[in-house]
């Protein structure tokens, strides 16, 4: 019966319509939408990814081999199994012409390729006739970039290793390329065509794919079983169409993980404009409130009649806001399908729309709790006696609920995004941010409350109105700040995670990086390229090592990937050998074996690694090199530093274990910025097999790549801080009416317009500069967390975006606060008092 | 006096202003038998509405004790006292207090909603009818005179025949036809249902109507009429 009277009740309360809600829907819409539009992109490209599984792959199925083409038993497996065969060779290599050259992803391919889609060619030719040999030199299809970075033309010639090839086409699209991460730009030839090039040499880096077209109906399952259990000890590497791009389907999810909880930020700054509402709301029922109580209605009731009206309009914002989250990616899904770099499938996906709208509901009921529980506190006698009547705390029962359901929301976001660590930070971070702001709120009042009583601002009419109302009992301060000061605060951290990655990149790298990696010089090259090196007086520094690459297949006799799921076992990693230790070499634990030692394999780990696989002295580990298995004991453990892109390697072996195997080696070489092109065109020219990268190019291609993921993220990070702004305009506005009042008395009493704007503008100036500088701290802290824990790299304060915060803060604030402020200056006084009477 | 109904021991009213406690009413003794009509009167800022907000248990004593029908207000929390108040008392304010989002009707008939009175829109449309809203059922507080308003306050509170009638200065806020109008009714309903009633008024006339009237000053009942009041 209750229950039933309640949503009565309710709904005769709902007639009064919408408009005092407009700021809680809006808010809790925005949020929702937010989280909704990043989960239903999410499930596009997933599904896009699905789909297209077996273009993407090239085949149903992949067997990968590194530095190395399949044996007659692997191929023997694979005609067995297959209806067609493709074999697609990957490496990396240097494209010369006259004058220049330029790194480049070759990708050499037989007749069967593609088995799936097609290549598309500018000129549109078919891939065969652009391939084929004519006049003696095979045809080549490159990338535009490439292209234009060689400023060649159709029917121009360049060298790859020390054959010609004719330039055909632009490559448009390759249907088995999935936007991965590549350092140069795409090359297509035959690979017959690279018989005479000598860039295949024992020992060069390349990687052998070989895709296969199944019978329908192929048990993936069963075959990947077969195959690994044949052939994964000798280094081959499965995947199939199943999970076609498991790096991108990853790499997608993740983000995709990473935005919902910036989304949640967005949310969180929502629910301080949703609580605003709602407690505005509330405060103009307290007469109804004290009636029905008057008339004899018991507090649950009274709680529950506003219960029924939050869940309704929580429905009703969190249906738009799905309607909005949904309805924009599906209505301009033509243009962002064609922007991303794979493929996607928008469509209305029910579970990042779930997703969605349980986040919503549980922050509007999260942020809404404390004032509709106070309801239960409002006392009959605030009828005639005004006032809020309510100054008393809600019952233990609703604070309990209030825990369970911050406990819900934290428990369910790090459940749905699959970052457990990420999702609890981010959680401490807004929970921690929230707390703070609150308490600056708190002194802010505090403070401004003093300082007006105080001599301070005897004869500073504006500032003493500023502060009084500020710290004034009907004050905006606290949301303002609340909401203002997160949605600062996410913006903040963006901004400093991202100045900080990007100068770590572009400055700090580039001072202790070397000039060039060059990669794939031969065993009898090594000598005469030092020797090269050491008499060009431009290059300041040469380290180099030999070179190989393989899988670890097993630790301690299990196989790796059983025992531990750490990057060094995913895929093949370059290893090294040494006779003593490398020039620097820390051991941090164990011994170097002795020079010239010809026992049993041993290894040097690098130290960070081993621990994070729980590695110790002692123990085993097998590499798979060209299919040969080679056990080693761990008997040293190093300090590797990547960061500097210096030469580091997880593992070195001694030097009798590897030397027999083919191997290349690899050189950093250190020279001025000016000294690069020369050095570059004087090896190219003299090894024409020896691959180039340059850093500061790769460089570039990771900054680009870093610019993409931080577009993405401002995006996320704007929908937070319109939010923010929507609640600001909500605090500005509910404000507004006592602004009125205010100003008509301080006309009456003679303060001129001027005044009362000055007053105005720096108590909105105020609130948007604490709210800035809670956010600057909030984001350099995040910041910090985020480059020592998750980047591991130094942080540095960036003082620029910082600044900007603040400025930005404050510019809102007055913005949202002087938009309201036309009607206060231009009422006149006796309109409003008279009302007022 | 015969059977008391409101009965107020030494009871006292203390609350905290910005400047400390202020005692609004001091130790008041006073009894009400069932069915008389009382006027409350004195000087603003005398405390005759705390006294009558004491009564219909809208505030709570400070110390003594305010007993109605028997009961013990001050034993009471505020659900128990929202609870005792369903049908046995009614309370008509000077500003009316309407729910502005419901009708005239639906206000009436909202007591008897809260008590599971079955045809609790019925009995709130005749009280309508009764007190001459007939026409006016489905309007709107804010579609209705001040004199409507203050009419279906006292609809609202006579409806559920409650056996109190608290009043506080309810033509305060009318002029003098309508406030003669209400009171006529006020009177009337009193009459018709034999509810006891108490008024806080500023009227010497409308005083004149009470069976007792109870003067206060300064938070005391008045010494020239406090041995009358016990």
């Amino acid at each position: 019966m209750t229950t039933r009277l309640a949503a009565r009740i309710a709904r005769r309360e709902l007639r009064g319509g919408l408009t005092g809600f407009r700021i809680f829907l809006l808010c809790l819409a925005l949020g929702v939408a937010a989280i909704a539009a990043v989960g239903t992109l999410r499930a596009a490209i997933q599904s896009g990814l699905e789909d297209q599984g077996a273009a993407l792959l090239g085949g149903d199925a992949q067997m990968e081999f590194t530095y190395r083409f399949a044996d007659a038993e692997e191929l023997a497996f694979m005609d067995r199994t297959a209806t067609r065969r493709s074999e697609v060779v990957d490496f990396r290599s240097m494209a010369v012409i006259a004058d220049d050259s330029a790194l480049t992803q070759i990708k050499a391919v037989d007749a069967n390729y593609p088995l799936y889609g097609t290549v598309t060619l500018d000129p549109p030719i078919p891939l065969a006739d652009a391939l084929a040999t004519k006049g003696g030199l095979p045809g080549a299809a490159l990338d535009p970039v490439l292209i234009a970075r060689l400023s060649l033309n159709i029917g121009d010639t360049f060298t790859l290793g020390t054959q010609t090839f004719r330039l055909t086409a632009a490559v448009i699209r390759e249907p088995d390329s999935s936007g991965g991460f590549t350092l140069g730009p795409r090359t297509i030839i035959r690979t017959d065509a690279l018989a005479a090039s000598g860039l295949l040499a024992p020992g060069s880096l390349y990687e052998t794919e070989y895709r296969l077209a199944l019978p329908p109906g192929t048990n993936l399952q069963q075959l990947e079983d077969q195959a690994k259990a044949t052939f994964r000890e000798k280094g081959m590497s499965w995947s199939d169409s199943r999970r076609a791009a498991p790096g991108i389907d990853e790499f997608v999810d993740r983000i995709g993980s990473f935005l919902v909880l910036v989304g949640l930020a967005g949310l969180a700054v929502g629910g301080v404009g949703i609580s605003a509402a709602v407690r505005s709301y509330l405060d103009g029922k307290i007469a109804t409130i004290a009636t029905l109580k008057t008339i004899g209605a018991e507090g649950r009731l009274i709680f529950r009649i506003y219960l029924f009206q939050i869940l309704v309009l929580a429905g009703i914002g969190i249906v738009a806001g799905l309607i909005l989250g949904a309805g924009i990616p599906m209505l301009f899904s033509p243009i962002i399908e064609a922007q991303l770099p794979f493929p996607a499938d928008i469509a209305l996906a029910p579970m990042p729309l779930i997703e969605a709208a349980f986040y919503g509901l549980i922050t509007a009921l999260l942020f809404t709790l404390w004032p509709l529980a106070r309801t239960e506190t409002v006392r009959a006698a605030a009828l005639y006696r005004g006032g809020d009547g309510q100054r008393a705390r809600p019952r233990g029962i609703y604070i309990a609920a209030l825990l369970g359901l911050a406990l819900i929301l934290v428990g369910g976001s790090v459940y749905l995004s699959g970052i457990p660590e990420l999702a609890l930070g981010a959680a401490g971070g807004i929970l921690g941010s929230l707390l703070v702001l609150a308490l600056t709120a708190y002194g802010m009042r505090r403070l401004a409350r003093r300082t007006a009583r105080s001599g301070l601002t005897r004869g500073r009419v504006p500032l003493r109105l500023a502060l009084g109302s500020i710290g004034g009992a009907r004050s905006e301060a606290t949301s303002v700040i609340l909401s203002l000061g997160l949605g600062l605060s996410v913006l903040a951290a963006v901004g400093q995670i991202d100045s900080n990655l990007r100068n770590s990149i572009e400055q700090d790298l580039p001072e202790r990086a070397p000039a060039f990696f060059f990669v794939d010089i031969q065993p009898d090259q090594i000598d005469p390229f030092l020797a090269s090196m050491a008499n060009n007086p431009a290059v300041t520094k040469v380290d180099s090592a030999p070179m190989l690459r393989g899988v670890v297949t097993m630790i301690n006799g299990k196989p790796a990937t059983e025992v531990t799921d750490h990057w060094v076992v995913r895929g093949d990693r370059g290893l090294t050998y040494a006779d003593t230790p490398p020039e620097g070499t820390k051991i941090t634990a164990g011994k170097w074996w002795p020079e010239g030692y010809t026992g049993d394999p041993q290894v040097s780990f690098a130290a960070e690694e081993a621990a994070e696989i729980g590695l110790k002295l002692g123990d085993t580990i097998t590499v798979n090199i060209l299919g040969r298995d080679i056990t080693a004991t761990i008997t040293s453990f190093r300090d590797v530093n990547f960061s500097t892109a210096g030469i580091g390697f997880v593992m070195s072996l001694n030097a009798a274990a590897l030397q027999g195997a083919p191997h290349t080696f690899i050189s950093t070489v250190y020279a001025p910025p000016e000294a690069e092109g020369q050095l570059l065109k004087d090896v190219t020219k003299t090894w024409t097999n020896i691959t180039a990268i340059r850093i500061r190019e790769a460089i570039d291609r990771v900054t680009e790549a870093l610019g993409a993921i931080a577009t993405a993220t401002a995006w996320a990070a704007a929908a937070t801080l319109l939010t923010g702004f929507v609640v600001l305009i909500g605090a500005a506005a509910a404000g507004e009416r006592a602004r009125v009042y205010e100003a008509a008395i301080l006309k009456t009493l003679g303060a001129t317009r001027g005044r009362i704007l000055a007053s105005f503008a720096l108590r909105s100036a105020l609130m948007g500069a604490a709210a800035g500088s809670v956010a600057v701290i909030a984001g350099a802290i995040a910041g910090w967390a985020v480059m020592t824990f998750v980047m591991d790299a130094t942080y540095r304060f960036e003082p620029v975006s910082a600044f900007a915060i603040v400025i930005g803060g404050i510019l809102a604030t007055l913005l949202a606060g002087l938009a309201f402020a036309l009607r206060p200056l231009s009422a006149r006084p006796a309109q409003v008092l008279r009302t007022q009477d | 006096m015969t059977d008391p109904i409101l009965v107020l021991t030494d009871a006292r009213l203390t609350l905290q202003g910005n400047a400390g406690p202020v005692n609004i009413l001091k130790g008041i003794s006073l009894s009400i038998s069932r069915g008389e009509s009382v006027g409350l009167v004195g000087p603003s800022g005398s405390g005759k509405s705390s006294l009558l907000m004491l009564m219909g248990g809208l505030e709570r004593a400070s110390g003594g004790s305010v007993m109605a029908l028997g009961q013990d207000l001050t034993a009471m929390d505020e659900d128990a006292l929202a609870r005792f108040r369903r049908g046995n008392m009614g309370v008509v304010f000077q500003s009316f207090h309407l729910i502005p989002t419901m009708t005239a009707l639906e206000n009436v008939a909202l007591p008897m909603e809260l008590a599971n009175v079955t045809d609790a829109f019925a009995r709130a449309e005749a009280e309508l009818v009764a007190v001459g809203l007939g026409p006016r059922l489905h309007h709107y507080p804010s579609q209705l005179s001040g004199g409507e308003q203050q009419r279906v306050a006292l609809a609202r509170a006579a409806a559920p025949r409650p056996a109190i009638l608290l009043a506080d200065e309810p033509t305060g806020n009318l002029d003098g036809v309508n406030g003669q109008a209400i009171m006529d009714l006020l009177f009337g309903l009193r009459d018709q249902h034999g509810a006891t009633l108490v008024l806080v008024t500023h009227s010497a006339e409308l005083a004149a109507r009470c069976d007792r009237v109870v003067r206060l000053a300064d938070g005391n009942l008045a010494p020239e009429l406090k041995a009358a009041a016990e």
